[in-house]
C-alpha cells in the first residue's frame, strides 16, 4: 500500500506539513510528448493536509509555473465568503514516497499562508489518514 | 477571476435543460459554444479534454439540477 509519514516538530500548532511536488495530470503529459511540446517540471511545495476542505486547493502560482489551463469552474464557500468561482485545474499530487495522486484542484490564493497546497477530502477519499498526535506524525496511504 | 471559461459557461446555461434531460448526473465536455461530449466520470471527461482539445481551456461540468458549492471550513482559501 504506498504511503508516507511526516514528522512534524509541533504537529498542533503547524498542522499536518507535507513538502510535496505538483505536477500536470497524466493525460496532458502523454498529449504534450505526442505533440513534442515542452513538459514543465514538477514544482515543490509546501502542503497541508486539510479534512475541513471538501477539494484540493493551489496557489495560482502554482498554476502558472505549470503553464495550466483550466479545465473547470466551482463557486465555493468559506466562512468569510460564499458562492466565489473558481478555476479548478488538473493536477498530479506527488508525495514523499512517490506516492502519486490525480486530481482537480482549485486555484485560491491561500493568502498569508506559507502553504502553496490544501489537500483536500478529494484526496483522502482515496486513502486513509492516522494522524498521531501524541508523537507529532502523520501518515498518509492509499 | 477572470472570464476565461466565461463563453463555456454561457453554452451550458443555453443548453442546460435539454443536458438534464438526456444526461443529468454525466460529465459534460465543452469548448466555446459547442458541448463536445458527456462522460460517466469526470477524469475520463479530462482526459479526452485534452486528447481532443489539446492544452487549451475547456469546461468539464456534472450536469445537475442543483450546483451545490464546495464548502471549506478553514479561512486558509484567503477568498
Amino acid at each position: 500500500m504506498p504511503s508516507f509519514t511526516a514528522q512534524i516538530p509541533n504537529l498542533q500548532v503547524l498542522g499536518p506539513l507535507v513538502d510535496m511536488s505538483l505536477w500536470i495530470s497524466t493525460p496532458l503529459e502523454e498529449v504534450l510528448k505526442e505533440a513534442r511540446q515542452s513538459i514543465p517540471d514538477p514544482v515543490a511545495a509546501k502542503g497541508m493536509i486539510d479534512t475541513g476542505a471538501t477539494g484540493s486547493v493551489i496557489h495560482p502560482s502554482i498554476a502558472q509555473q505549470l503553464a495550466l489551463k483550466p479545465v473547470g469552474v466551482v463557486r465555493i464557500s468559506t466562512p468569510s465568503s460564499e458562492d466565489v468561482p473558481c478555476y479548478q485545474y488538473a493536477v498530479r499530487l506527488i508525495f514523499p514516497n512517490r506516492v502519486i495522486v490525480e486530481t482537480l484542484a482549485i486555484e485560491a490564493p491561500l493568502r498569508g499562508q506559507q502553504i502553496q497546497c490544501l489537500v483536500g477530502r478529494d484526496v483522502l477519499a482515496h486513502g486513509v489518514l492516522v494522524y498521531t498526535g501524541y508523537i507529532n506524525q502523520f501518515t498518509l496511504s492509499f | 477571476m477572470a472570464d476565461l471559461l466565461s463563453e463555456e459557461i454561457k453554452t451550458y446555461e443555453a443548453n442546460f435543460e435539454a443536458l438534464l434531460g438526456a444526461h443529468e448526473g454525466k460529465f459534460v465536455v465543452i469548448r466555446g459554444a459547442e458541448v463536445q461530449g458527456t462522460f460517466d466520470n469526470q477524469m475520463d471527461a479530462v482526459a479526452w479534454g485534452y486528447r481532443r482539445l489539446g492544452n487549451v481551456p475547456f469546461l468539464v461540468r456534472q450536469v445537475v439540477k442543483v450546483d451545490v458549492p464546495l464548502s471549506f471550513v478553514s479561512n486558509l482559501l484567503g477568498v
